[in-house]
């Protein structure tokens, strides 16, 4: 389902962030991308959906190649992608629920049904009474889960998270893992960048590490392998 | 494109100028004020044109003819005349109108120097010549005086010396004024739609990497700047509309030397043309405005 063959990244300002990546990942894998910060995880993530094309290399997702995919064809395939981007990037003038709706209403859904959804995926992630609220009014661990709610809200087949629980409390933590790990039961492929060392070393499943850019391991029910 | 999506785009629309209240007054504003000027400069250089043009018109060639030209002789005058290149019209007055002409005037201003004539029509008869263009009026009145039967051909020529290079200034002048606010108000209204734009780019890149397409991104920003040029535009007719109507009014009453143009429909497509450039102006400014922050 994703094949990155020789992928090479390097950013216009000259930053080299990713050197011949050869990694495959199949259907309803759940991978963590681990490596010290800098090491070029988010790079990789953002080449999945396309934010950044690859210097040099292939990148195959759904066995599209996206290094020759036509501009008009990307917003289809990240229709198919849930990002939990680092960043949140939650829209600062519209309420939690309008943020998470955003991403159905771009499918042309009708209001009645954006509505329900929106308020279920606010349920899951524990946001059921923040609907309303800009998030700006919310704490860090709140936005990153209504950034949650709006990646899974149209059931993606990939879900792709820079740091999902970055900014959040063990507790937190380990909901929005408990989330990962069921839409990953349902067949949905997670790839997760991460530090969080308890949360790989426990879950044990397939483990990247990239170092400088390069991949440096690869393991089945793998652990973090740094100290932290 | 599906309903629900329409119903979305406009819903997102009006939320935007409810949530940026001030930058929808700034862009309204920006473009009428922009629009004001370039209404005043165009009713400027359609009076500035309309000017040149009755200054030109009243420009005459008074061909006098000898006392001895018959009646038959002035006729193939004046065909002859007419038959010159860039003569527009050639009117015979003759010496018994010319006598009444007179009387009239004489009469107006109380005088009977017509009576004091006693019977005797001391004027010649004249043709009254037009030119087509007001260059050529020299040219014709020199050619004018060679024809045979012809006393005397008098033109206003000190007139033409100065009326000539006015009236092109004039018009170049308005032209320049024109061009000069258009430019002015198109860079001041993408300026504004740029920094509209700008201050929401983040938006549109979180729009574009949850999977939106550019269209669907760009129809409320379409809409918005539409509808904001179309207020505008509303303003500034308005404004241009009831100044226009005041002072051509008022310097009609107090100059009444100065032609104005009081045209209706001239009036109401000028206004209607602000109109719509307003929306046009804010549909595609904004249109042009988003390319650049679409690609991501
Ligand atoms: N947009 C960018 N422009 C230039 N350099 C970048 C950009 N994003 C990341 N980099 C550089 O690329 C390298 C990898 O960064 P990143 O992928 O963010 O690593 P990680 O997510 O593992 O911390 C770093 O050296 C970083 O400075
Ligand atoms: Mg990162």
């Amino acid at each position: 389902m994703i094949q990155l063959s020789n992928v090479s990244k390097i950013y216009p300002n000259g930053a080299r962030a990713l050197s011949d990546i050869n990694l495959k990942i199949g259907k309803g894998e759940f991978v963590f991308l681990v490596g010290p910060s800098g090491a070029g995880k988010s790079t990789l993530i953002r080449l999945l959906y396309r934010e950044e094309k690859p210097t040099r290399g292939q990148v195959l997702v759904n066995n599209r190649n996206l290094v020759r995919m036509r501009e008009h064809e990307v917003p289809y395939l990240r229709r198919g992608i849930g990002v939990i981007f680092q960043d949140f990037k939650l829209l600062p003038n519209k309420t939690v629920e309008e943020n998470t709706a955003f991403a159905l209403e771009v499918l042309g859904m009708s209001t009645r049904e954006v509505q329900t959804r929106s308020r279920a995926a606010l349920e899951l992630v524990g946001l059921g009474g923040k609907g309303k609220s800009f998030p700006h009014q919310l704490s860090g661990g709140e936005q990153q889960r209504a950034c949650v709610a709006r990646a899974i809200i149209n059931s993606p087949g990939l879900l792709v998270a820079d740091e999902p629980t970055g900014n959040l409390d063990p507790e937190n933590a380990w909901g929005i893992m408990d989330l990962l790990y069921n839409i990953n039961k349902r067949g949905t492929t997670v790839i997760m960048a991460t530090h969080a060392k308890d949360i790989v070393d426990q879950m044990q499943k397939r483990v990247v590490a990239i170092e400088g850019g390069r991949l440096v391991r690869d393991e089945e029910k793998g652990a973090y392998g740094y100290e932290v | 494109m599906k309903f629900n999506s329409l119903r979305y785009i406009l819903r997102e629309t009006f939320h935007s100028i409810r949530r940026n209240p001030w930058l929808s007054v700034a862009s309204v504003l920006t473009i009428m004020v922009s629009l004001v000027i370039l209404g005043f400069s165009i009713f400027f250089m359609v009076n500035a044109d309309n000017m040149a043009t009755t200054f030109e018109s009243e420009l005459e060639i008074a061909v006098f003819t000898d006392k001895s030209v018959t009646p038959q002789q002035l006729g193939t005058l004046k065909l002859d005349i007419e038959r010159m290149p860039q003569v527009s019209s050639v009117t015979i007055v003759s010496k018994e109108q010319a006598l009444v002409e007179f009387g009239k005037t004489m009469k107006s201003s109380g005088n009977n120097l017509l009576d004091d004539l006693g019977g005797i029509n001391p004027f010649p008869d004249r043709l009254t010549v037009k030119a087509a263009d007001p260059q050529v009026v020299k040219d014709i009145a020199m050619r004018i005086q060679g024809f045979s039967g012809v006393e005397n051909v008098v033109y206003g020529k000190d007139f033409i010396d100065k009326l000539l290079p006015f009236t092109r200034w004039l018009r170049w002048v308005g032209i320049g004024v024109i061009v000069a606010f258009a430019i002015a108000s198109i860079v001041l209204i993408s300026i504004n739609i740029k920094m509209n734009i700008f201050s929401r780019r983040r938006e549109i890149q979180i729009m574009k990497l949850v999977g939106a397409t550019n269209g669907f991104i760009r129809w409320p920003f379409f809409i918005e700047g539409m509808f904001l040029g179309l207020v505008g535009g509303l303003l500034a007719s308005a404004t241009v509309g009831v100044t226009y109507d005041w002072l051509s009014g008022y310097v009609q009453n107090t100059l009444a030397f100065l032609p104005v143009v009081q045209n209706p429909m001239l009036f109401w497509q000028v206004l209607s043309g602000l109109l719509v450039s307003g929306m046009a102006i804010g549909a595609i400014g904004t249109a042009i405005s988003l390319r650049q922050f679409l690609k991501i």
